[in-house]
């Protein structure tokens, strides 16, 4: 039996979490008679085999969906319609006074709280324009009232402070609960982007830059030892794994599928890169589940095998395991575990431990807490932020990347690269080596490819890990800033190599902005298992379209930059390496331009 | 003396250049296993010319490890005896005034090398002239002309009707360490200024340094008043400090800034000094600015060196640098100038701003200021002739800082006041990307000169010494070397402002390391030479001048297109293709 928690938020009677305890069945009948009557419209089983015959859902290209997919993915709410946003909505309008830092003038006029908007109209004398905030960049809300007006604090995902001053007690209140409620709703499919209808772009455009497919045409003008598979096709085999993935020529689609029950999350090891100069490969997966008994895989086993084989004559390999080597060894117990030297000849392990989760999370709360300080002439600025460690983080992700980068260039061997689910710090590795070496992935385009390619079909859990930004009073549960963190270690890059990266900051700070909160839907759902479930590619604008029109394009790109084809080798020394003022310092900055 | 081809010098022109008309001659040539602090010993060959050190590895492609002005030298020792043991226990120890380097060597005898590195290093110690006067580069431009008192004063609108120029100082009789032109307070007389200079420590009477072009406030610099332990007063200089407050009729007051905290200045009475009080002068404001003395900025620089060397302090970097404080006593000097400049351009009261005696932390402020307030500044000539007038005109003790050519590497005099400067300079171009018209090479490369003793234009205390031994005439100024390959030193980015108030951002977030000076010898840190960027600023800074070239020329032909009666048939449309850059 599993137990799933759920949280109800946004109901009106504020949050409130309930566990469901789930039996095996998986229909939707089954999810239906959970979930709260009449909160459900549509299918969330949303199953080939969903016995409803009635299901809107029944495709043979729907792919099945677990219990606690489908709950994350649509929330615990219907599909709402315009009628149920405005019951979220407390209250129309209200005179508001906004400040958004001391060195901009503060804006009046009237307050509106809509759907998934935030609109401030200023009044007829005024002569700024609407300003408006997507309600799902709000990361937390404090309310204050005194006397007969109250103050709202709006603390936003993108580390902004605004502050709102609003006439009228009641008026506070109902906007903020107003706030509150829709700025945390969690169902994907009722989200902004599946409203957006920007003028100028089409949708469905640009949901094509990038698919595997094409990455693979490149792999296979390099060489023949590879070919493209869609044994994922109807993510049976790993749900979070796209529905092509490039592996061994010489492993079959049922050595995939057994290699696939024996890593977590059937996370098989897949191509990552292929570095034609050296003729070798990164490969990334999950960790194995050897568990107490120490099973072994044979196909698994087979697999890395072929990898070798097909690579440069006399190949070693290398096994980047993003943990400690006592941390694998305790996976064991849970079940997991890392790979046995004997069972796989010439491939060598190395423990390259790199924090995740809750610690990365804290370490990116305390950070923003201290830059959000103000400057006192006796604070200890350096050395707090050396308490937070942050720095601490860059430097390890980019040295184990460097190292990654090396075995392959300087000493012809194939790496593979993975920690326990194979999710977050092993694609910040393979996708930071790939930018160390390869010169291609340092063009704008290129980079999108890597960023689609290495972290949204490669199935970094955003919807889970971007819940959140740094001022969330909420216990972190997945939230963990591992893309910010890779955001991070590109800009170290850009900086210690002024001319090597085609596009510049802009493109850093609009992705980080996106990923935490976005009018696109490109950093929507955990996997292209959901992105499929939501119909993400066909409802809504691709955040690349966005991005590459023209008057875009200007702001995004690097005026220095000269295409090289070498190798970038970054310096981790901790003086080589600096806080990212552009977006850490980004709203506390006094303007310079006064 | 040891001769070899000189051929084998070819990477230096400059010395390639000089040896052949006899300026430089080789005193040493011999092997020596040099201890790299990074990469440990090395079998090298060092050639010792009369301005330069090098070593040459002989095992990796005879790489250049070391290029050393032997004026950067500030302190040789013997290490080790003749009896000592052990490997590399037996040499000489150099350590130099911005990084140190242990040169070691084995087996001969180093007393040959030891007395002619000392003997050239130091050449005051033994009654030989500094390098600047043997050097006979040539180069087009002449740097000494780039400095003008009377233009640089009538560019700024000088004399008019309440400032005038006076020549009081031709002979240097009032004042020694002052420049023998003068801008004071119309109304005051030269016997006024006479009277004034009794209670002025070391005659360094009230000048003007800066007036704003709009609103005529100015920034007036000098020492402090020999107020005391007694308290004396002047009624002389309250006077005239009160003229020059009423050459200002838009604020009652005169702000004076005090660079040094209040404690200092209290103490600074024991020794006759003090800061102006307000029972003496009613019609002023008073502000210290908390900046300390040369010994303070001299430890805390030499705890950055502690730390990034030999090895860089890596477990706890951010916290060791802030235990230095060198980037706090950056702060409040940045801090100091911006309230300097502050005060003239937005409070419209004109400042007087004095430390001690007023050549250490007044001239950082006073330059910095008029660095904020005036675009003029920011250009590479602009930049010289402050420099030379705020620094090197007025008295800035460099060669007591500095030590040039003297070897008493001890000396407390020494301090890194004008690399603070610099560094303070550096903060801003980091902030104002397109504000400056020279970039960070050209900084360095004025630091590099500081020290090197190739140029006259560091040398002596003050203008009066630096005539007397005709610096003009016998040596070079490091103007000319920059002002005839200009194009090296422009930051492609510059865009001319004129009227532009720079504040920067002195706040500890904002201020950084520089690393590229401070840690430039670290081969881990060290930058790829050439350095592809700058290769890429010249490539930006052509194609700029080349855009600007055809809009020129574009406008050329259609003002003649338009002054032409009878249009030609294809139209000025087609004609001008539309211009447009990266930028």
């Amino acid at each position: 039996m599993d137990e799933i928690e759920v949280s109800l938020t946004g109901s009106g009677r504020g949050p409130r979490s309930e566990v469901l305890a789930v039996g095996g069945g998986n229909s939707c009948e089954t999810v239906r008679s959970l979930l709260p009557r009449g909160l459900l419209n549509s299918c969330p089983a949303g199953v080939a085999s969903c016995p409803a015959s009635s299901c809107p859902f029944r495709s043979p290209r729907w792919p099945r969906l677990t219990l606690q997919e489908s709950v994350l993915l649509l929330g615990p709410r219907p599909t709402p319609s315009a009628m149920e946003f405005s019951e979220l909505i407390r209250t129309g309008r209200a005179q508001a006074k906004l400040l958004r830092g001391p060195e901009v003038p503060p804006l009046h006029g009237t307050l509106c709280v809509t759907g998934h908007h935030l609109l401030l109209l200023p009044g007829p004398q005024a002569t700024s324009d609407l300003w408006l905030l997507l309600l799902r960049s709000v990361d937390s809300i404090e309310k204050r009232v005194s006397g007969d007006s109250g103050t709202i604090t709006l603390r936003c995902k993108d580390l902004r402070v605004l502050q709102l001053d609003i006439e009228g007690v009641e008026a506070t209140r109902d906007i903020a609960r107003s706030i509150e409620a829709l700025s945390s709703l969690e169902s994907v499919i009722t989200s902004f982007p599946f409203f957006y209808r920007p003028k100028g772009l089409r949708l469905g455009d640009a949901w094509h830059f990038h698919p595997p497919e094409r990455y693979y045409k490149r792999v296979a003008r390099e060489t023949n030892a590879w070919r493209l598979s869609e044994v994922n096709e109807d993510f049976s085999l790993c749900p979070s794994y796209p529905r092509a993935v490039i592996v061994p020529r010489a492993v079959d689609d049922d050595a995939l599928a057994r290699c696939a029950r024996f890593r977590q999350g059937g996370r098989f090891p897949v191509l990552s890169y292929h570095h034609a100069p050296s003729g070798t490969v990164l490969l990334r997966s999950s960790q194995p589940l050897t568990g107490p008994q120490k099973r072994h895989c044979a196909e698994d086993e087979e697999l890395l095998w072929a990898v070798l084989a097909g690579a440069r004559p006399g190949a070693r390999g290398f096994i980047l395991d993003t943990r400690s080597a006592q941390a694998a060894k305790q996976a064991r117990v849970t079940g997991g575990g890392t790979e046995a030297r004997a069972a796989y000849p010439g491939w060598k392990r190395l423990h390259r431990p790199l924090e995740r989760g809750r610690p990365l999370q804290e370490s990116f709360v305390r950070l923003v807490e201290a830059c959000g300080y103000l400057e006192q002439s006796t604070d200890c600025w350096r050395s707090r932020l050396e308490a937070c460690h942050w720095l601490g983080h860059v430097k390890e992700a980019l040295s184990t990347a460097c190292l990654a980068a090396q075995a392959m260039e300087r000493e012809g061997a194939c790496v593979l690269v993975h920690g326990a689910e194979g999710t977050d710090s092993t694609l910040l590795v393979t996708s930071l080596a790939q930018l160390i070496l390869d010169p291609s992935s340092r063009t704008v385009a290129g980079f999108q490819e890597l960023v689609e390619r290495e972290w949204i079909q490669a199935g970094h859990p955003f919807q889970l890990r971007c819940a959140h930004s740094a001022f969330s009073h909420a216990r972190p549960k997945h939230e963990a800033p591992t893309f910010l963190l890779f955001l991070d270690c590109v800009w170290q890059l850009g900086r210690q190599f002024p001319l090597s990266l085609e596009f510049g900051e802009g493109l850093l700070l609009a992705l980080f902005e996106h990923a935490y909160a976005s009018p696109f839907g490109t950093f929507l759902c955990s996997s292209e298992k959901e992105r499929c479930l939501c119909e993400v590619r066909t409802r809504t604008h691709s955040l690349w379209s966005g991005l590459n029109q023209p008057k875009e394009q200007r702001k995004l790109r690097n005026p220095l930059y000269v295409p090289s084809p070498l190798a970038i080798w970054p310096s981790v020394e901790p003086q080589s390496l600096r806080l990212w003022q552009g977006l850490f310092l980004r709203w506390t900055r006094p303007n310079l331009q006064r | 003396m040891a001769s070899a081809p000189t051929s084998k010098y070819n990477s230096h022109s400059l010395e390639n250049e000089s040896i052949k008309r006899g300026t430089f001659f080789i005193l040493i040539d011999k092997e020596v296993i040099y201890i790299c602090p990074f990469n440990g010993p090395i079998k090298g060959r060092v050639y010792i010319t009369n301005y330069r050190l090098y070593l040459r590895s002989l095992e990796t492609d005879s790489a250049l490890i070391l290029d050393v002005p032997l004026g950067v030298i500030s302190r040789i020792e013997k290490m080790g005896g003749a009896t000592s043991r052990g490997e590399n226990s037996y040499g000489l120890d150099i350590t130099c005034k911005v990084r140190d380097s242990v040169l070691s060597y084995e087996g001969h005898s180093r007393r040959d090398m030891f007395e002619i590195l000392t003997r050239y290093a130091f050449p005051l110690a033994h009654s030989l002239p500094i390098f600047a006067f043997l050097n006979e580069e040539k180069f087009n431009v002449d740097g000494w002309m780039v400095y003008n008192p009377v233009e640089e004063y009538r560019r700024q609108g000088l004399p008019n009707h309440h400032w005038r120029i006076t020549f009081i100082n031709k002979c240097y009789e009032l004042c020694d360490t002052y420049p023998a032109l003068l801008v004071v307070p119309y109304r005051a007389s030269d016997d006024d200024l006479r009277r004034v200079a009794t209670f002025r420590s070391r005659n360094r009477i009230p000048v003007l340094s800066w007036i704003h072009p709009e609103n005529k406030t100015v920034i007036v610099r000098c020492s402090q008043p020999l107020v005391g332990m007694s308290g004396k007063r002047n009624k002389d200089d309250e006077k005239y400090l009160d003229v020059i407050r009423e050459t200002n009729r838009q604020i009652s007051k005169l702000t004076i800034y005090d660079a040094r905290p209040n404690v200092n200045a209290v103490a600074n009475k024991a020794t006759g000094g003090g800061y102006e009080s307000d029972d003496a002068y009613h019609n002023a404001e008073l502000f210290f600015l908390d900046i300390h003395n040369i010994h303070v900025m001299r430890e805390s620089l030499k705890k950055v060196k502690d730390i990034v060397y030999p090895n860089v302090e890596e477990s706890h970097w951010l916290s060791s640098l802030e235990s230095t404080h060198w980037l706090e006593h950056i702060k409040l000097v940045l801090t100091g100038a911006i309230q300097v400049a502050d005060k003239v351009s937005s409070g419209k009261s004109s400042v007087l701003v004095h430390c001690s005696d007023g050549w250490d932390r007044t001239a950082q402020l006073t330059s910095l200021a008029m660095l904020m307030l005036d675009s003029y500044y920011r250009s590479i000539e602009g930049f010289e002739i402050l420099v030379q007038k705020e620094w090197i005109s007025f008295g800035h003790k460099f060669a007591s800082r500095i030590g040039h050519g003297d070897k008493n590497h001890a000396d407390a005099d020494r301090s890194p006041i004008f690399l603070q400067f610099i560094d303070c300079v550096w903060q801003m171009s980091k902030q104002f990307p397109t504000a400056f018209e020279f970039n960070e090479r050209f900084l360095i490369t004025i630091l590099d000169h500081l020290y090197s003793c190739r140029f006259g234009t560091f040398l002596y205390n003050c203008e009066s010494v630096r005539e007397k031994q005709k610096v003009t005439e016998r040596t070079v100024s490091l103007w000319s070397l920059i002002n005839s390959n200009k194009d090296k030193f422009k930051n492609p980015f510059y865009t001319k402002e004129i009227n532009r108030v720079l504040y920067p951002v002195a706040s500890m977030r904002h201020l950084e390391l520089w690393v590229n000076y401070y840690i430039r010898w670290n081969p881990r840190i060290k930058q790829q030479q050439p350095n592809p960027v700058e290769q890429r600023y010249v490539e930006l800074l052509a194609l700029r001048d080349e855009y600007i070239q055809r809009l020129e020329e574009l406008q050329l032909a259609s003002s003649a297109k338009l002054s032409d009666p009878s249009p030609s048939p294809s139209s000025p449309s087609q004609m001008m293709p539309h211009v447009h850059t990266h930028f």
